[in-house]
């Protein structure tokens, strides 16, 4: 199959020539960019940026909200269906739900919500309001120009990376994954039809990540550099922004479960282990269970049953050859630690869809992902904190099932101190909302300034 | 020691004396694979149950004889038998540092040396010279766990003239000044050398040339053997700018510098074959890997492990008769594609890296060290 998409949104840009990528299974297309070019771009952006601030609010949240109405009606929403299976890899009934839930979070509901929980009131970003139980006012400022880059393990991330700054009045520089180059640029083509002086405000675009002029230029044009990525990409772009520019990452994070003893909803946790293929930083790599190890083996069984029912219903996507090989490597580790008599437990699919490794060691380990989760018996939440102590910078969201209110509560305040920075339970932790404090930040405060008037 | 056992290491060694462009008759092959196998259903629990796991305790052809990840052993010990290893090869680790590393026990030393003979000369010498030979490898008394060093320290001591040695040492290194100088005096002479070692060694000798301005004319016929990627290093040369080096620094020809590739789990060898063709006056064919008569090798669907047709890019599993004594069928992280006359290896499949924000598994680990 050979589909050629132009994955690239530049406003007013006419491009010479074009250079093509192999993404996935299908070639993606986009402008050739010398850096003089992307520093004109950048320029214009900020230009469109200062149209942008003096725009009210209202009227950003309502045109995102009319592009998120494009996005869910057929023709937007047939391109990218067929789009996402062929390059991500995802099957074509994982794409149709991320696709159709990342959507509502860029609805005029979950934008309003937003704005709320993180400034009070969205009024502070139009103008000067006053402090509640002080006389002073204060308004809430953008930055100049973000540069946003993005990572391909979750489609949709990237345009929720893009709403927030333009609900903030940032105009936005966006360098795309080769793995998810789709939907920022449908969701602006969308916004470019409702909204084109907003839409002039944002540019996205895909080099190999580490084209070195090209990023000098945007690092140097932005205040604000926003870095969605693995560790070395993080790093190598921390070490080359100037100290007065906000550096935002999201890093590499791994989630888990918790549950105690025999959960009831072991149909949730197996989904939330699936969903996105584990690809998504709040994707489960290991399920702890208070418990024994029979309690475990319980669990890791009626996972793999659930695994199973889920090929039918959400089947895991097309892998790349090097994924699948770290599935056998993976598994041949602990079939032979199974066959040592460790008390190791495997259960797989027939070829590489889903691996569930029941295992009495209780250290954390990650997964090779795409659906392979380990199950952990552990004796007490003392434990658990003993084990995960070493790993609090790299810890993000914790499942639960199993616990009452007042102990789950204590269960999350033990995990936050540990570096934890959502508990939710499974039916929800693949979906935070729109709000929540994303590795541990408020997603609009951590962009704005705030400018005191006495 | 029992019969089989005996008789079977008999009848394998003598595959060695094979014509070294052929591969051996399919139906001695068989014969072989399938007693290799059942000495290693008796005599290798943990594989044995391995097989047994897959109903494949008893085959009748060698294809259905279940390959082992590499993985499998860093976790147990795959070794025919209860008795004291003669060596433990161990896997160098990889880009991920902190794995633990493979382990593949030895049973008899003398058949690694028998396997690798063959293969060492007609790719290496296949004009039978005598050179001297010299490696950017420590010995094998340096390195025991180290499967190139035992290769090389034999092929030293076997095939090299008497003024071979070893340039490198385990404690200082790169003896640099020592190494030029005899290869300026076998210049002078103009008796052709040769130089083994690890692609990474060849760079470092690269760069410090580089560094000091040393450039060499090694007479006509002087050769190297280079061996695997850049494990661990940062730093990324295609073998075909090696080569480019190789010929600029060291006057060796591309033809001339012999790419190996060997694994820790496999006893024998792959080869370049461009040399020995040349000196066979037959077609050069430099693209593809040359396979031992006793080695059989397959390209499988990375994800399905269905066995490829010829020439589709796949999985890369290796059947290897000189194995006997631990587990013959092994399955590769190396993407390839096989035809008749050998495979092309198109590297390492790398680990799986997760997209984005999601976590490297070496991360974690990095942090349980540190």
């Amino acid at each position: 199959m050979n589909s050629l998409f132009d994955a690239w949104f530049i406003p007013g840009f006419e491009p010479e020539s074009f250079t093509e990528y192999a993404s996935g299974r299908a070639v993606i297309r986009v402008p050739h960019l010398h850096a003089d070019d992307l520093s004109r771009i950048a320029r214009e952006l900020q230009v469109a940026g200062a149209v942008l601030r003096e725009l009210p609010v209202a009227r950003i949240t309502t045109a995102i909200d009319a592009a998120a109405g494009l996005l869910a009606e057929p023709g937007f929403r047939d391109q990218a269906l067929e789009l996402i299976p062929l390059i991500t890899g995802l099957s074509s009934e994982m794409a149709a739900l991320v696709y159709d839930r990342m959507l509502q979070d860029w609805r005029a509901p979950a934008l309003q919500a937003l704005l709320d929980s993180e400034l009070g009131s969205s009024a502070v970003l139009d103008r000067f309001v006053p402090r509640v139980g002080t006389d002073t006012r204060t308004h809430a400022v953008g930055p100049d120009l973000a540069f946003h880059v993005f990572s391909g393990n979750v489609p949709g991330v990237a345009v929720t990376s893009l709403v927030r700054a333009l609900l903030v009045k940032t105009p936005s520089l966006c360098k795309s994954a080769l793995r998810e180059p789709v939907l920022p640029v449908l969701f602006l083509r969308a916004l470019q039809q409702v909204d084109a002086e907003i839409a002039a405000a944002a540019a996205v675009t895909y080099w190999p990540g580490g084209t070195r002029d090209l990023e000098e230029v945007a690092i140097q044009r932005a205040d604000a550099v926003i870095v969605y990525g693995g560790g070395a990409v993080v790093d190598e772009l921390r070490s080359r922004v100037a100290a007065n520019t906000r550096f935002l990452e999201h890093g590499p994070r791994v989630s888990i479960g918790v549950v105690n003893r025999t959960p009831r909803d072991a149909e949730d946790i197996a989904a939330a282990v699936a969903m996105f293929d584990q690809q998504g930083c709040v994707s489960p790599h290991v399920i702890y269970v208070l418990g024994s190890p029979v309690d475990a083996r319980e669990l890791a069984r009626a996972l793999a049953h659930h695994f199973e029912q889920l090929e039918r219903t959400l089947p895991r996507g097309t892998l790349e050859p090097a994924e699948s090989v770290a599935v056998h490597q993976l598994r041949a580790e602990y079939e032979f630690r199974t066959i040592a008599g460790t008390g190791t437990e495997l259960y797989q699919s027939a070829a590489t869809e889903w691996t569930v490794v029941c295992d009495p060691e209780p250290g954390l380990q990650t997964s090779c992902l795409n659906r392979f989760v380990f199950v952990k018996p552990i004796p007490s939440i003392e434990a658990l904190i003993a084990q995960l102590g070493p790993h609090r910078q790299l810890l993000q969201s914790v499942g639960i099932s199993g616990f009452d209110d007042a102990e789950a509560a204590e269960l999350a305040r033990k995990l936050g101190r540990i570096g934890a920075v959502r508990i939710a339970p499974f039916s929800s932790l693949p979906w935070p909302p729109p709000w929540w404090h994303h590795d541990g930040r408020g997603p609009l405060i951590e962009l704005i300034r705030w400018v005191d008037l006495d | 020691m029992t019969d089989t056992y005996t008789q079977l290491r008999k009848e394998v060694s003598q595959q060695f004396a094979a014509p070294i462009d052929m591969p051996i008759p399919d139906a001695v092959f068989n014969r072989l694979a399938l007693a290799a196998h059942a000495l290693q259903m008796e005599q290798n629990g943990p594989y044995a149950a391995y097989c047994a796991r897959r109903g494949r305790s008893e085959v009748d052809h060698w294809t259905e004889i279940p390959a082992v990840p590499t993985a499998a052993f860093k976790e147990v010990r795959l070794m025919v038998g209860n008795a004291e290893p003669e060596a433990v090869f161990r896997t160098s680790g990889t880009t991920r540092g902190w794995e633990r590393r493979g382990q593949h026990f030895i049973r008899d030393l003398a058949l690694y040396h028998e396997a690798l003979a063959p293969m060492f000369i007609a790719y290496l010498l296949p004009d039978n010279a005598k050179l001297s030979l010299y490696s950017l490898m420590p010995s094998a008394v340096e390195l025991p766990d180290s499967s190139l060093a035992h290769m090389i320290t034999f092929a030293l001591e076997r095939f090299g003239a008497d003024d071979s040695t070893f340039v490198v040492s385990r404690d200082d290194g790169l003896q640099y000044d020592s190494l030029l100088e005899r290869l300026h005096e076998h210049s002078a002479r103009a008796e052709p050398v040769a130089l083994l070692g690890t692609s990474l060694s060849f760079v470092h000798l690269l760069d410090t040339m580089h560094e000091r301005g040393d450039r060499l004319k090694l007479p006509e016929g002087s050769r190297l053997m280079d061996t695997g990627g850049f494990k661990g290093e940062r730093r990324e040369l295609s073998p075909t700018d090696l080569r480019a080096h190789y010929r600029e620094r060291l006057r060796i020809e591309p033809l001339f510098a012999v790419n190996e590739y060997g694994m820790t789990e496999l006893l024998s060898q792959f080869y370049d074959g461009g040399l020995r063709d040349l000196r066979l006056d037959r077609n050069v064919q430099t693209e593809r890997k040359r396979i031992a008569p006793w080695v059989r090798t397959r390209a499988v669907h990375p994800d399905t492990l269905q066995p490829l047709p010829d020439g589709e890019v796949g999985l890369l599993q290796h059947f290897d008769l000189a194995n006997i004594f631990s587990v013959c069928a092994i399955q590769t992280e190396d993407l390839g594609r096989v035809f008749a006359d050998g495979f092309e290896l198109l590297g390492r499949a790398p680990g799986a890296t997760p997209r984005g924000c999601s976590i490297a598994m070496d991360m974690l680990l990095q942090a349980n060290r540190g």
